[in-house]
């Protein structure tokens, strides 16, 4: 595979100079930015024969193509890197020894699956769209993956999910390997199924300690936790006979038998039986409920549900019923809305981003987005306003039981529960009711050729969702925006096995498939919870072409990703009298806020923080109040416009005197790690002093 | 210093716009200088005004109003009612503010005072259920009356020289029918049974006062009570709502006052039933004042109105409007009559020399010359320039016959390293016929020449080339590319004055006083307003590019000169040196740039000018100060100063009670002796420096150039000054004010961890068996 030698040395290769000058999009100006080069580095003889991709355990690599130039974005196509390009089951890799823009190194450094992936990787399911284009002309095509073939093709535009737009071109690419990369690449990215995709790698995850909610033991937990009478967990869907969607352990009403429960399953959509999710001591309980079967006229069903839960309440409050299909838009609307973002933030050059850009906000707004995430965020605070003011249990009803109801159960949780609020807390959250409870992933994110029209980024919406409350209340969560990018970006990725799978039954159906194929391989579905538990990249550090970069990624994300004002919370709780004196008592709240920061802080420990043993109960008191109004809102610009730098209007972009973007928090960071250090110092005295006592 | 530290804390929160109860003036007692004396003359004045008002009856406006009395219900009120009522037989003598009359009503105000104020705070423990009760300073004003006063007047000195104007519809505790006055403010007029119509809380019904310096209305319907206070300053124009065709509802009649920061305010005379203002006293919610003005629509009004009421408010009617507008009334401005004392000169920040010997001139190639300390050559520029050396002044001469209103290239900043300059000026006079100056042209190239790192020399002409190309209609133009060789001329695209001030009318359209939500995005960017910011911004960023990264001059140019080229020069030297982006740093750039190069403050803001249909009017430095603030934002870190202190500015923009941006041209300013006369606005920033200082700002960011980003995507509106009025918009807890909590816990925690460690250290040494124990 490595025997490839051509001729143009490749790896010194820095080219703008064959492409004609584009007008940048300053037209309004009429000014021609004069071409810069981008620095090319020392005459390094990089031997042709080492170009090679890093692999993962099963992956094969299937096609290759040399001098392959990939073009920084929104450089008008005029400066690039060379490298050669390859196309694997499982990735894109393009592989240069050329230094890396410093937004794809930050971009990389930020994600949850830089383990796995180098800075020039893309996973495969991560590809949205192929687009074909040439350089004398401005028109694009796009490919499908039973397009017929053009003898030669000049350039490849990648969109991914993730609103990235990559640009290779093939212009000193030997004839032939061109059209093989291209062909390996659409036959890859879009599967038939599922299981077609790259989903396991031969390294056992790291426990992150999160519950799957998949064992009866975790429900118990959740009831035990929130302390909502009159549930119980019933294991009827054992063999997913009751319900595909469901998992094998679902929270029912006391006093439904599971006959009963099997009767009433057949009505609903989906054969889904209402579940609950969370509740209060109080007795308001959340449960989620898909329509009655369109086939099914009788209501009798679905009213006897009703009253179950209706009797679950120790008071025998009417539980308020939200029909989120009559209330919130439509999942149709939502990938329309998608689409309109996705053509606002994937501009193909200089002149269509200024040109998006003067009506940035018009478009935003006939996209129609904000209004959803307006529209969800006050259910959500109705609905909280209910189970919290009123203690009525909350029906969340709409069609499959598992879209938009996801969005809302999610969002009052996080506006009730603090516990929701942590990183810890989060996962459980997502994993609840979003993973065991069954959104179609597979689906919604388009992870498989055929269900186009199925498509709707649910999911993103709520991570915009959970960005506004960010935005709302600084110091509330314990992640940041960027953690929630970053679990968009994970989405698309099939090395998480969380995002990929329309169901619990749909994995283990992927999984039992996968280890058929491969006997003597074991097979390992990584969660994407995993990322916080790994210490170790796999991919070898000359990959990322630079040797300024030591792999101190872990940390560095680990701050982005943690919100230093929730922090700075927790030392202003130990920074009251007394606090600090009773730091080594377990039994004080100040020995677990010190806890709690050390497995924030501490190099060693491993994160989420665990509050484990014994069940910390459920506490209303925090609850968070929203403003919904489309004014206090914001566009989530660092994930709509995370790979979008601004098109350079300047001509020099890294010029030493320049101030760079430092994060805001970094002088918080500081001072935070001075008080840790503070705190660690003190402590390790009185441990000495103990022992010499 | 904790104490201190509280203090500008409240002062800042006055400054986030929202006034709450929690006014503590008894934190605010030490600040220097203002006695008894002060306080004084302040209760005093509000007195003899009062009889001032009631003495002046003559005959009855066409303002309708009611029946006094009825309302008043707090002992702060009542011992006022007992006083006007007292003197309400008066003549019809001319209503100014006399000064024997301050005289004598100050010796036995003193009495009556501490009775009011301690029964007020009694009432406000009564009362109580207030979101903060105001309890301190309810405790130190019923201490002693003189304290008391004296405090109150702090609170108002304090508030009025940050953010007084700032106060929204908010309220605070202070007793009724006693406004805290500044040095040198006189109570005019006062109004009883005046209702304000607030868009967002609903009709309050209170006193409206007048001063010589502001307008104040209070309300002791909701506790605690509610207050707005407005420097005359802001209004630019008033009108008079309804009269005898319009119908007869309550609230029917009265003015409108129009203002430069974004709001409007009405003022309704007409005095409603009795019955009406019982449900306004059982229930102030919003729904019910609804319901019942529609059914008082129908109701029609009782004519019960002494004459007395409306004599007082035409009264204040005709003070507002003399006082709004003094320039139309021969009057001076209130910042002639203003004599705070600041520990800090303000007027001392800016000396031309100095800032041109801290850019390092004189160089080889620049001289400072004072050939315009008459201001005979250039009567709109400062006295003091710099001008390439090369050029002789008889060339200077030459050159300001060449440029519209003698506005010759002079030197605005000087790269300390590669000698690029930014130099500003005025169009050449081209004119249709292609006019020629090779003076002009050999002097260009003087700038060019002075820097020996390029051949090349930019000319910005911060116009659209349509218009540029029109100027030449009206004898003006552009450097033609030809006449100057190695000149290179852009156009930055920035439309003119009547644009910026339609557009700001459309944003004021959409921000005041509802949002509408659903069309927010689209609205916003039909009023251009960001677009202008943007173009505005990114003009600016290609002159810093020009001179930081290709070390090339840069001239620059609009009509005038003094308008878009002021900003597009001011805020790349704000990109380019760190110096302008500290505090006393920025004065500078203002002083400089703005003041003293002659933006026209004067005419754009319309300064006690009634005539606010005047074309010369427009938000030009409005705009320039949103473009900082645009900066300061994707910077945090960079600068020396927070947003406050660009409201603060943006607020005596209009205030009239510092000389600082009063008048056209240094040249007025001086004939005018605003500098021995006024107080200049730095006094007040630089006295109170702590208070506008960004905790966030790291001094090494000094030496860095900012490049910011200019794409519509990362600009905003800034909300914070727009919106301030509108309770519904959201502010958001500015991150530098965790950042000061954050360092608060940080030296809490380090307190307490040393407390330990002695202890711990304490007990080893006295070997005590106790020591497991004590840090277990």
């Amino acid at each position: 595979m490595n025997s490839h030698r051509k001729g143009t040395p490749s790896a010194r290769f820095t080219t703008y100079i064959d492409f004609e000058e584009i007008n940048d999009g300053l037209t309004t100006v009429g000014e021609t930015v004069p071409l810069r080069p981008i620095d090319v580095p020392e005459e390094t003889n990089v031997d042709e024969e080492k170009i090679e991709p890093h692999l993962l355990p099963g992956e094969i690599m299937i096609a290759r193509a040399n001098n392959v130039l990939k073009f920084a974005p929104l450089k008008a196509n005029r400066t690039g890197i060379s490298g050669t390009l390859f196309v694997t089951n499982f990735k894109v890799s393009f592989v240069t020894s050329l230094p890396v823009e410093t937004k794809e190194r930050d971009m990389h450094s930020r994600s949850l699956q830089n383990r796995f992936l180098g800075v020039h990787d893309v996973c495969l399911s991560e590809v949205d769209m192929v687009n074909q284009f040439s350089e004398d002309s401005a028109k694009k095509k796009r490919l499908l993956y039973n397009t017929q073939m053009p003898p030669r093709l000049s350039g490849l535009q990648l969109v991914l999910k993730s609103l990235r737009v990559i640009n290779f071109s093939f212009k000193f690419t030997p004839t032939g390997e061109d059209i093989r990369v291209a062909q390996a690449l659409l036959h890859h990215a879009f599967p038939t199924s599922i299981d077609h995709l790259f989903l396991s790698c031969g390294y056992a995850p790291s426990s992150p300690g999160i519950p799957d909610f998949c064992r009866p033991a975790d429900w118990e937990h959740e009831l035990q936790r929130t302390r909502c009478p009159n549930w119980r967990v019933s294991k009827h869907n054992e063999f997913f006979n009751l319900c595909a969607s469901l998992p094998t352990v679902l929270v029912v009403p006391r006093d439904l038998l599971d006959a009963q429960l099997e009767q009433a399953a057949q009505h609903f959509q989906g054969t889904r039986p209402p579940v609950w999710c969370w509740g209060t001591p109080a007795g308001a309980a959340l449960v989620r409920m898909a329509q009655i079967s369109p086939s099914i006229t009788d209501k009798q069903q679905e009213n006897r549900m009703m009253g179950l839960v209706h009797r679950c309440h120790p008071m025998r409050l009417q539980p308020k019923i939200f029909d989120l299909d009559q209330i919130l838009p439509s999942l149709k609307e939502i990938q329309i809305s998608y689409i309109k973002l996705r053509e606002l933030h994937t501009p193909d050059d200089p002149t269509q981003f200024w040109e998006q850009d003067r009506h940035y906000f018009s478009r935003l707004e006939s996209s129609r987005w904000l209004s959803h995430v307006s529209k969800c965020l006050e259910v959500a605070q109705n609905a909280a306003t209910a189970i919290l003011h009123q203690n009525s249990s909350v029906i969340l009803q709409d069609a499959s039981g598992c879209d938009l109801s996801a969005v809302i159960s999610s969002l009052v949780q996080l506006l009730l529960d603090p516990h929701v609020r942590t990183i810890r807390g989060f996962h459980c959250l997502i994993q609840k009711e979003w993973v065991a409870l069954g959104h179609p992933f597979t689906k919604r994110l388009g992870h498989t050729r055929n269900q186009v029209e199925e498509q709707s980024p649910v999911w993103l919406l709520f991570l915009d969702c959970v960005y506004q409350v960010s935005l709302q209340h600084h110091t509330a969560l314990e992640f940041t925006s960027e953690y929630l990018v970053a679990l968009w970006h994970a989405a698309h990725c099939s090395l998480h096995s969380s995002f990929m799978f329309n169901s619990v039954s749909a994995k283990y159906s992927a999984s039992d498939v996968l280890q058929r194929e491969n006997p003597q391989q074991p097979i390992y579905l990584r969660p994407v919870w995993s990322w916080w538990a790994e210490n170790k990249s796999i991919i070898e550090n000359e990959q990322n072409g630079s040797d300024e970069e030591p792999l101190d990624c872990k940390t560095s994300a680990r701050e982005a990703f943690l919100n230093v004002h929730y922090i700075q919370k927790l030392f202003k709780s130990l920074a009251i009298s007394g606090a600090v004196r009773r730091i080594s008592d377990p039994l004080s709240s100040a020995y677990h806020t010190w806890q709690h920061i050390d497995c924030l802080m501490g190099e060693t420990r491993q994160l989420p923080y665990d509050p484990a043993t014994p069940i910390v109960p459920l506490q209303l008191d925090g609850s968070l109040r929203l403003d919904t109004s489309l004014s206090n809102l914001r566009p989530w610009l660092n994930c709509f416009c995370a790979w979008l730098s601004e098109p350079a209007m300047l001509t020099l972009n890294d010029s030493e005197s320049l101030l760079k973007d430092s994060s805001p928090a970094s002088h918080h960071w500081s001072h935070i790690h001075e008080m840790y250090n503070t705190m660690k110092d003190l402590l390790s005295q009185n441990l000495t002093n103990g022992a010499a006592q | 210093m904790a104490a201190r530290g509280q203090r500008s804390a409240k002062r800042r929160s006055g400054c986030f716009l929202v006034m709450f109860s929690g006014v503590k003036p008894d934190k605010r007692s030490k600040v220097k200088g203002i006695t008894q004396l002060g306080s004084r003359s302040s209760s005093s004045s509000s007195h003899s005004s009062n009889s001032n008002t009631t003495r002046s009856n003559s005959s009855s406006g066409s303002g309708g109003s009611s029946s006094s009395s009825s309302n008043n219900k707090g002992g702060g009120c009542k011992s006022h009612s007992g006083s006007s009522s007292g003197s309400s037989s008066g003549s019809g003598s001319p209503p100014a503010g006399t000064p024997p009359h301050t005289q004598m009503a100050s010796h036995e105000s003193l009495n009556s005072e501490s009775k009011s104020s301690s029964l007020n705070s009694k009432l406000g423990h009564e009362s109580g259920g207030s979101p903060s009760p105001p309890k301190s300073a309810c405790s130190s004003t019923s201490t002693t009356s003189t304290d008391h006063h004296h405090t109150n007047h702090q609170v108002s000195h304090v508030l009025t020289a940050t953010s007084k104007m700032t106060v929204r519809d908010g309220s605070r505790t202070l007793r009724p029918d006693e406004p805290p006055l500044v040095p040198g403010e006189q109570l005019e007029g006062t109004a009883r049974e005046v209702t304000y119509l607030c868009p967002y809380v609903g009709p309050k019904k209170g006193t409206l006062s007048v001063t010589n310096y502001r307008l104040i209305f209070r309300s002791p319907e909701t506790d605690p009570p509610f207050e707005l206070e407005v420097p005359l300053g802001v209004v630019s124009r008033i009108e008079k709502v309804g009269g005898a065709n319009t119908s007869r509802g309550e609230n029917s009649y009265g003015i409108e006052i129009f203002c430069k920061d974004i709001r409007n305010l009405r003022f309704a005379h007409k005095q409603n039933d009795s019955q009406y203002s019982m449900h306004l006293k059982r229930d102030m919610h919003i729904s019910v004042f609804r319901r019942y003005r529609v059914r008082h629509n129908f109701a029609g009004y009782g004519a019960s109105q002494t004459s007395e009421e409306n004599h007082s408010r035409r009264m204040v009617t005709e003070k507002l409007l003399q006082y709004a507008f003094p320039a139309s009334h021969k009057l001076p401005f209130f910042a002639f009559g203003y004599n705070e004392q600041y520990q800090e000169r303000g007027w001392s920040v800016y000396e031309p020399i100095a800032e041109l010997k801290r850019q390092g001139l004189p160089t080889e190639s620049w001289r400072i010359t004072r050939i315009n300390e008459q201001y005979e050559l250039c009567e709109t520029y400062p006295a003091v320039w710099a001008v390439p050396a090369a050029a002789s002044d008889n060339d200077l001469r030459n050159v300001a016959a060449f440029r519209s209103r003698g506005r010759i290239p002079v030197l605005s900043w000087i790269h300390p390293e590669s000698q690029a300059t930014i130099t500003r000026c005025a169009q050449p006079l081209v004119g249709v016929s292609g006019k020629r100056s090779r003076d002009d042209e050999a002097y260009i190239q003087h700038i060019m020449d002075a820097n020996a790192q390029s051949h090349k020399i930019f000319i910005m002409d911060a116009r659209p080339s349509v218009n540029a190309v029109a100027n030449k209609a009206k004898g003006g133009g552009y450097e033609s590319e030809d006449a100057y060789q190695n000149a290179e001329v852009q156009f930055l695209d920035i439309h003119n004055i009547h644009v910026m001030r339609e557009s700001l009318r459309k944003l004021q359209e959409v921000c005041y006083p509802h949002i509408d939500n659903s069309h927010w995005l689209s609205n916003l960017e039909a009023t251009h307003w960001l677009d202008h910011i943007r173009c505005v911004l990114s003009g600016a960023l290609r002159i810093a590019d020009k001179v930081e990264s290709h070390k090339t001059s840069v001239v620059v140019h609009c009509s005038d000169g003094w308008d878009r080229t002021a900003q597009l020069t001011a805020l790349s030297m704000l990109m380019l040196d760190g110096y302008y982006r500290t505090i006393p740093g920025f004065a500078v750039l203002l002083e400089k740039e703005w003041l003293s190069f002659g933006h026209k403050f004067a005419q754009r803001v319309g300064h006690g000018d009634d005539r606010h249909q005047d074309a010369d009017r427009s938000p030009v430095f409005l705009q320039f100060v949103d473009c900082v603030w645009q900066i300061l934002k994707q910077f945090p870190h960079a600068f020396q100063f927070t947003e406050d202190m660009l409201i603060t500015i943006l607020d005596h923009l209009y205030s009239c009670l510092f000389g600082t941006f009063l008048y056209n041209s240094e040249r007025e300013r001086i004939e005018k002796e605003v500098k021995t006369k006024t107080v200049s606005l730095w006094s007040l920033i630089l006295s109170n420096k702590a208070d506008f200082e960004n905790p966030l700002y790291s001094a090494n960011t000094k030496h860095h150039v900012l490049f910011p980003r200019t794409s519509m995507r990362h600009l905003c509106l800034w909300d914070k000054y727009y919106c301030r009025w509108n309770p519904s918009m959201r502010q958001q807890e500015p991150v530098h004010i965790r950042y000061k909590e954050l360092l608060h816990v940080k030296e809490q925690l380090e307190k307490h961890v040393d407390e330990l460690r002695k202890e711990l250290a304490a007990r080893q040494t006295h070997d005590s068996p106790r020591v497991a124990s004590a840090i277990v």
